[in-house]
This record gives structure tokens, sequence and C-alpha cells, in this order.
């Protein structure tokens, strides 16, 4: 389980654009379940995501990862837990340009100094998972949005994370390749992947693939119901 | 230990993909540094063959040369002072010496005739430098004519050209029999240009300046320090000249790596964020930029120094010669000699690639320890 207790979040403090996007948000997130924070633009929705996925540290709060308190660790053991626990899919993918839909999927891998051969046939397992086998040398800009949204799946899937965390994820795909995306999370789910998703699109949160939707307003929790 | 390999080649791999995606501008960035480096690595590789060259030419210098003036001009010594002279104790030798210039209208070039020590060639024929020997296209065994004090002209076969160690000493060196450089300049049996003497202790030669100059008053002892002093401002003065634009150049580099120190594009710094959320440490990053950074310095560098030798070695510092060798037209050209001195190089070495190196981690130090969550806003 996931607990987050009393977390806040503070950004520019001191400054005269000091901006508060979470206030004493406390939240317990089942593991092997999909849970979606859902709330306008604002609501700090992406903010707690970040926190619980160890990209960044509460200004006040704790979070615990199956009861190991994991916000006072140091910046080496916090990208370790992040690495091996988590898997992240942005809102706008967020692939390196330039370089191919492999190259992508292995980069995260490249510090664990896993062996070249290894790492590079794992890769090329998972892009061939979401049908990319035949893409795997093709630049990203070469890459349709599907293609491009599955290759930034493979990404996150690199390190067999226990964790998937998506941020609005189908903000900028249209109906067909949505749904196409939460199949994906459902094949993950029934695999035993915990996921967390941030959306404010009916077609994610009313989907028969959540358990539970926490609904978000000015960085509080306003409600957190269990799908039905 | 394997896995530390393996994650250096990773990571220095995924280096020199970010390198050729930014073709352009990396491209430029290298353009810049290899010229930063191939003017200073020039400028180094001149002043030190230069030096090297003025080494050369003192180390065959005698020990005093006795010249003769009158009312401060030059003027040919008797042949028999060098009887007198060689009485004055400490002195081993005295050897009348003839040598002089000759100027050659077709060609403008200054030539030094002389008449050697040892081994003069036969009357009728000379050895002549490279130099010459290029200019003219006359090689051995060729027919070579130079006009002499009176105007007439006189015909030389050449019997060697000279391959020495400093171009810079022999390349209009033209070496003639005693019997045909009298002719040649119409200077008179018991006359000749000074006279080099060999002196035992280096600690008298200014006792025995000062005898020869009682002994003489009109004559001008030179000892080997004044010619030292003498070429330390003639090669000084170039080197000095060098040390100006080496320092302009050098601070031309500092400008440079300020500025890449102080501008890492949006770009690359959302792709540090990207690298961080999805598991690259901090220090990872920094290996990245140490690559990043050793990749382009060590490039430019060895590009700019192979650059800097072939330019100053093979081209005879073309680019610098319309501004330090003014008086080549009075002069065959000479080539430098290939002299390294590679303390100068590792100088270099610490003088770009290292602050470059350095200049760029910080940047990048800054922009990797900014949390990663930024790449989701």
């Amino acid at each position: 389980m996931i607990s987050a207790r009393n977390i806040s979040k503070v950004f520019n403090a001191g400054r005269p654009n000091e901006f508060t996007a979470l206030h004493g948000v406390s939240l317990d997130v089942q593991l092997h379940e999909t849970t979606v924070l859902k709330g306008p633009s604002g609501s700090g929705k992406t903010t707690l995501l970040s926190l619980i996925g160890c990209m960044a540290r509460p200004t006040t709060g704790r979070i615990f990862l199956n009861e190991r308190e994991i916000t006072s660790l140091p910046e080496r053991f916090l990208t370790e837990v992040r690495r091996s626990t988590f898997g992240f899919i942005f809102q706008q993918f967020n692939l390196i340009k330039g370089i191919s839909a492999l190259e992508n999927v292995m980069a995260p891998a490249y510090p664990t100094g896993e062996k070249f051969s290894l790492l590079r046939r794992r890769a090329m397992e998972t892009l061939e998972m979401f049908d990319l086998g035949k893409r795997a040398d093709a630049r990203i800009e070469w890459l349709s949005g599907g293609e491009a949204q599955r290759v930034a799946i493979a990404r996150a899937l690199i390190h067999n994370p226990a964790i998937i965390i998506a941020d609005e994820p189908t903000t900028h795909l249209d109906t067909r390749l949505s749904h196409e995306f939460m199949d994906i999370m459902g094949d993950l789910k029934a695999r035993g992947t915990t996921i967390i998703l941030a959306s404010h699109d009916p077609l994610v949160y009313g989907s028969d693939l959540v358990d539970r939707v926490v609904e978000m307003r000015d960085g509080q929790v306003v409600d957190g119901e269990s799908a039905l | 230990m394997t896995r530390m390999i393996e994650r250096q080649r990773h990571i220095m791999d995924f280096t020199l993909a970010a390198l050729l995606r930014r073709k352009g501008k990396n491209g430029a960035l290298l353009s810049v540094y290899t010229l930063l480096v191939f003017i200073l690595a020039s400028i180094l590789f001149f002043t030190h063959a230069l030096k090297h060259e003025a080494a050369l030419v003192l180390n065959e210098a005698p020990e005093i040369i006795v010249q003769r003036t009158m009312t401060g001009r030059y003027q040919t010594i008797p042949v028999a002072w060098s009887d007198r002279i060689r009485q004055i104790n400490g002195v081993i030798s005295v050897h009348p010496r003839l040598w002089g210039y000759k100027y050659d209208k077709d060609f403008l070039a200054n030539y030094t005739m002389m008449v050697p020590a040892g081994n003069p060639p036969e009357p009728g024929s000379i050895d002549i430098g490279s130099g010459i020997s290029r200019m003219r296209g006359a090689n051995r065994g060729d027919i070579i004519a130079f006009a002499g004090h009176d105007g007439q002209p006189r015909s030389f076969t050449i019997r060697n050209i000279f391959d020495s160690e400093s171009q810079l000493v022999t390349s209009d060196l033209i070496l003639l029999s005693e019997k045909d450089y009298r002719d040649f300049s119409g200077i008179p049996e018991d006359q000749s240009t000074d006279l080099a003497l060999q002196v035992r202790n280096p600690r008298e030669y200014a006792t025995i300046a000062e005898k020869i100059s009682r002994m003489y008053p009109d004559s001008r002892p030179i000892v080997r320090t004044e010619i030292q002093r003498t070429y330390d401002a003639l090669f000084g003065w170039r080197s000095g000249l060098m040390i100006v634009i080496f320092a302009a150049v050098a601070l031309a580099f500092v400008i440079f790596a300020w500025d890449k120190a102080t501008g890492l594009s949006a770009e690359e710094q959302k792709e540090i964020g990207i690298l961080k959320a999805v598991g690259w440490e901090t220090s990872d990053i920094m290996l990245m930029k140490f690559w990043e950074g050793s990749i382009i310095s060590l490039t430019a560098f060895l590009l700019g120094t192979i650059l800097a030798y072939a330019h100053v070695f093979f081209t005879s510092a073309a680019l610098f010669a319309p501004v330090i060798k003014g008086w080549s037209t009075l002069y065959p050209t000479f080539r430098l000699t290939p002299f390294i001195d590679f303390g100068q190089v590792a100088t270099l070495f610490f003088l770009t690639v290292v602050p470059y190196t350095v200049t760029t981690i910080i940047p990048s130090w800054r922009a990797a320890t900014i949390d990663p969550d930024t790449v989701m806003r």
C-alpha cells in the first residue's frame, strides 16, 4: 500500500509567486488496483502523482511505500526506489527526440550497467509486446501518435515496475487511441501491476478498469469513492 | 566491476548519440573550439621552434668574434692580427673568417656567403642551402651564376645541398672556397671579415675581450653572451608579439567557455529532466556531461593541435608569415624544424581541455539537481 499522510507542497516558498499546490492531503492507494486522481486543471493531481512517484519531496507530510517511509530518503536512494518501483507515462510522452524507439526504451536502464545484449533483447521484447518490433530503429519523430504512446508505455515498463504512474495519458489522444491505452492498462493490471492515473477524461475515470476514483479540487481530496 | 564498465559504456554511447543529434550546434561548437586550439597551438609551436632554431645557431657560434671598426662602422680585419691575439693566455685558436651577404635582385633574396673552416668546396664549385636550391630550382651538379663585387657574373658548379637540422641557419647559405670568395667579394688577401676565437675558460671571455680591445683599440670583440642577447632580442621580439596574440586568443577562449558554461538550452534541460524522471541519478547526468565535454574538447584539442603542427612545420606558419616574417622578401623561404615540447602541449591541454570540461559540468550539475518532476509540468 502507498500511504500519503498530511502532504503539502509549496512551490517558490518565500517568493512573491509562492503557490501551494497541495494542502494536507492524506490518501491510501491499494496495490494491484487501478486508482484515478480526478479533478480540473490546477487541482493538484500531477503534484500528488509526482510526490507518490518519488520525483519530488513534499514540503510537509510523509509518504510510505509498503510501510517504508520514502520522503526522507537521500536522493540516491529515492532514485533507486523510483527506478525499481515506478514506471512513468507522461502527458506529452516526453520521449527523447533524435534517437530511435529502441534507444528510448533502453535509456532508463543505462545507468544500471546491465549487459548491452541482454538489455537490448529485453527492450525489443517489450516493444514487440506492443507490436512495435519493426519500428524499433525508427526515430521518435517518424512515429505516429499511437506508436509514440506505445513507445512511452514500453519505456515505462523496461524495469518491470510494480506501479505505473500516468499523468493525463489520453489528453493528446483520439478516442480510438484512448481506448487502446486503456486496453493496455487492463493487460498490465491483469498481470498484477498497480496503476495510478491522473485524468479528467470520463473515458479514463469511467472505465471498468478503475477500482477507485479520488476527486481533487484546489489541492485537496474532496471525495474518494470506490468504483462499481 | 563489469557493471561499472557497462554503465560507463552505455552512458558514453548515449552521449555520442546526443552529440550527433545536435549536429549543427555541436559542429559549430567544435569548429570554434578547434580554431582557438589551432591558433594557440600554432603560436606555441612557432615560438618554440624559433627558440629551438636560435639555440641551434648559438651552439655553433664562436665563443668570441673580433671585428674591426672605423668611426663606428664595420671594416675588414687584417689577418695579421690573429697572430698577436693567439698569444693571449687562454686563447686556444684564432681563425680568420671570410663571409658576407649577397643580395640577389632577380629573386629578391639575400644570401649568406661563407668560406667554411673545414672541407671547403674546390675553386669553381659551391655548396648551397635548401632554400636557395628550392628558389632557384638548382640541384647538385647544376651550374649557377652570381654577380660579383665588380658586377661581373661568376659561375659555380653545385657540389652539395645542405639538409641541415636548422634551416634557419643554412637555408640561405652558400659555401665556397677562399680563392673564389676573395675574387667574388674583392676582399684582399691580407684581410678577412672577422676573427673567430676559441677560449679555454668561459670565465675568461671578458678579460680576453678587454685585452684585445687594449691591443687593438679599433677592434670590437663580441662574446657569445652578447650574441645570445642579440638573438634573444630578435626571437624574443617575435615571441613577445606571439604572447600578445596568445593572450588575446586565451581571452577569447575564456569568453567562449564562459558562454557555454552559463547556457544550457531549454531542450537540454528538458532532456535532463526526462532522464532523471525515468531513473537516472544526478551522478549519471554528471557523467554524461563529463563525457560530452571530454569528447568535444579532446576532439577539438587533437584536431587543433594536428592542424597547428601542419600549419607551422609544413606550411612554415603561412597564416602568421605576413605579420612576423616581414623581412622574408630578403630571405629565401626556410622551413622550421619540426620540434615539439611535450611540456608545452601538456600546458595547452590543461589550458583548453580541463577548463572547458569543468565549465560544462557546472551548469549540468545545476540542471541535474533540479527535481525531475519539472518534466511533469
